[in-house]
C-alpha cells in the first residue's frame, strides 16, 4: 500500500517580517485545508517574535532527511504548490540519476553465457532414422 | 638635546611595540572599521551543534504526540483504537526508568506507581498472529514446501533485522518510548509487533491479515530461498522429495565443462531421472556442481523458481484465511 514518506511540516516565520507576509496569508488562508487534504502530514505552525532568520518550510521524511525551503516572498498559492510538492516526494537525496530506466528482470529467457547454444556432451548423434 | 632626543626615542618606541590591540592600534588606524568582538561565535556555534549528543525527535522542538499517532495511522491507512495503539507504544524499559526517576525526584508511592500498561501482552499477541498468518499464506501459495521451509521463512520475516528496519521506515522509533535513544532493534520489533497487536484487537483478523501481507510479504522480492532457509545435504532432502513422488533416484552426469585444466573452471552437471533431465547447475568443482543442481531442483519442485508468478495482492473476497488463522492460534 501507499505510505507517504513526509511525516511533518514546520512553518517557521515570524509575525512582524515583510518577507514573511506570503507565509501568514497561508497560515491564514489554506494551511487548514492542506492539513485536512493530507491527514498523514503533521503541520507545525511557529511564529518566532522579533527580527529573527528568513522564514522556511522545513520537510521531514521517514527515512530522516530534513530539506528546508525557503518561503521569502512568496504568495500563498505559491506555498502551497511548494508543500504539494514536498508531501508527494520521497526523502531520498536529489542528486543526478544516472539511468533513467531500471528493470528487476533484465533478461526474460536467460542471460546468455558461453554455454548456451552449445549442444551438451551428452548428446548422441547417431546415423539419421530411415522413413521406413 | 641628542641625550634628550635618544630618550625621547627610547621612550616611544616600546609604547608603539607595546601597543598591540587595543586603544594604541584604535589611535593608528581610526580609519577603518572596529573589529567584531564575537567572530569566533558562529563557528563555536556550529562546532556545538555538530558535537551535541543525537536526541529524541520528542525532545526536540515542534513534536506533538497526539497529532504524530493520528498521522501515523492516516499514514498507514488503518483505523485504530487511539488508547490501544497509546498502550503499543509504551515499552517496560520505559515504565522503568520513568518509576526510577520518580522515585529519585522523592514522590509519594501513590505517585511513583504510572497508570501505563505496557505493550508486551499486545507484542505476543501480534507475534502468534502475525506467524499464523504468514505460515499460512506460504502453505496455500506453496503447497509443495515442506513445514521446515515454511518455518524458515516465518522465522526470517519476522527476524529481528527485517522487523526493526521496516518499523524505522515506518517512524516507529520516533512514536515508541523507551529508555535508551536510538531505541535499539529488538525494542522496535517488539512496539511493531505490539501495533499489529493493536490493530487486531481494534479492525479484526481481516484487515491484519491485509496489513500484515502489504507490509511483509515485499521483503522477499528478490530472495532466494536457500539463502534464507540453510540446507546442508540439498541431494538428500532431494532424493526424500522423489521417494514421495515415486520418481527413481537421479543419475548425475556432467552436461557441459569450460577449462577444465585451468584455474577456474566451469562444470554443469545435469540430474536425469528415467533418461530425462530434471535440473541442471553450474559450479567449480564436480562436487559444487552436483550440489547446485540438487538445488535447482528442489526450486523446481517446490515452485520457488525466479519465474514464477509474483505475489496476489489484491483484495481477498472471503475472511475464511484469516479466521483459521486465529482459531489455529
Amino acid at each position: 500500500r501507499y505510505v507517504r514518506q513526509l511525516q511533518r511540516l514546520q512553518l517557521l516565520f515570524s509575525p512582524t517580517a515583510a518577507d514573511a507576509r506570503g507565509a501568514r496569508q497561508f497560515v491564514e488562508e489554506a494551511a487548514q485545508d492542506f492539513a485536512r487534504q493530507h491527514p498523514d502530514v503533521v503541520l507545525y505552525v511557529s511564529p518566532h517574535s522579533g527580527p529573527g532568520p528568513a522564514p522556511v518550510l522545513r520537510a521531514e521524511y521517514l527515512n530522516g532527511t530534513v530539506r528546508d525551503e525557503l518561503i521569502a516572498s512568496k504568495t500563498s498559492e505559491e506555498i502551497v504548490q511548494l508543500a504539494t510538492k514536498l508531501a508527494n516526494q520521497s526523502g531520498l537525496d536529489i542528486i543526478r540519476i544516472r539511468k533513467p530506466f531500471h528493470t528487476d528482470n533484465p533478461s526474460i529467457q536467460g542471460q546468455w553465457h558461453p554455454l548456451t547454444n552449445k549442444p551438451s556432451i551428452l548428446t548422441v548423434q547417431g546415423p539419421r532414422l530411415q522413413p521406413q | 638635546p641628542a641625550m634628550a632626543a635618544r630618550l625621547l626615542l627610547r621612550a616611544t618606541r616600546p609604547l608603539l611595540a607595546g601597543a598591540g590591540r587595543g586603544t594604541g592600534l584604535g589611535t593608528a588606524f581610526s580609519t577603518a572599521p572596529p573589529p567584531e568582538k564575537k567572530r569566533w561565535l558562529r563557528a563555536y556555534q556550529e562546532l556545538q551543534r555538530l558535537q551535541a549528543p543525537p536526541q529524541r525527535r520528542s525532545e526536540k522542538p515542534n513534536w506533538d504526540y497526539h497529532a504524530e499517532i493520528q498521522a501515523f495511522s492516516h499514514r498507514v491507512q488503518e483505523n485504530f483504537a487511539l488508547d490501544l495503539l497509546k498502550t503499543a507504544f509504551v515499552n517496560p524499559c520505559y515504565i522503568e526508568s520513568e518509576e526510577a526517576r520518580r522515585r529519585q525526584l522523592g514522590l509519594d508511592k501513590d505517585a511513583v506507581a504510572l497508570q501505563l500498561q505496557d505493550n508486551t501482552g499486545l507484542a505476543e499477541r501480534g507475534l502468534r498472529f502475525a506467524r499464523a498468518y504468514l505460515a499460512q499464506c506460504f502453505e496455500g501459495a506453496y503447497p509443495e514446501l515442506p513445514a521446515k521451509g515454511i518455518e524458515a521463512l516465518v522465522n526470517f520475516l519476522t527476524s529481528r533485522e527485517l522487523v526493526s528496519y521496516v518499523a524505522q521506515n515506518l517512524s516507529i522509533q520516533d512514536l515508541a518510548l523507551c529508555r535508551d535513544f536510538p531505541a535499539p532493534p529488538d525494542v522496535l520489533q517488539r512496539t511493531f509487533l505490539a501495533v499489529i497487536g493493536a490493530l487486531l484487537e481494534s479492525s479484526g483478523p481481516e484487515r491484519t491479515g491485509i496489513f500484515v501481507r502489504d507490509f511483509f510479504i515485499p521483503q522477499l522480492i528478490g530472495k532466494d530461498l536457500f539463502e534464507i532457509w540453510e540446507v546442508v545435504n540439498p541431494m538428500g532432502l532431494l532424493l526424500e522429495e522423489l521417494t514421495k513422488r515415486n520418481i527413481s533416484a537421479p543419475e548425475p552426469r556432467i552436461t557441459r565443462q569450460l577449462g577444465v585444466s585451468t584455474v577456474l573452471p566451469v562444470y554443469f552437471v545435469g540430474l536425469y531421472c528415467d533418461r530425462k533431465m530434471l535440473a541442471e547447475g553450474p559450479g567449480e568443482t564436480l562436487l559444487a556442481a552436483e550440489e547446485e543442481a540438487a538445488r535447482v531442483a528442489l526450486r523446481k519442485l517446490y515452485g520457488y523458481t525466479e519465474n514464477r508468478r509474483p505475489w496476489d495482492y489484491s483484495k481477498p473476497k472471503q475472511g475464511l484465511a484469516a479466521e483459521k488463522a486465529i482459531s489455529s492460534n
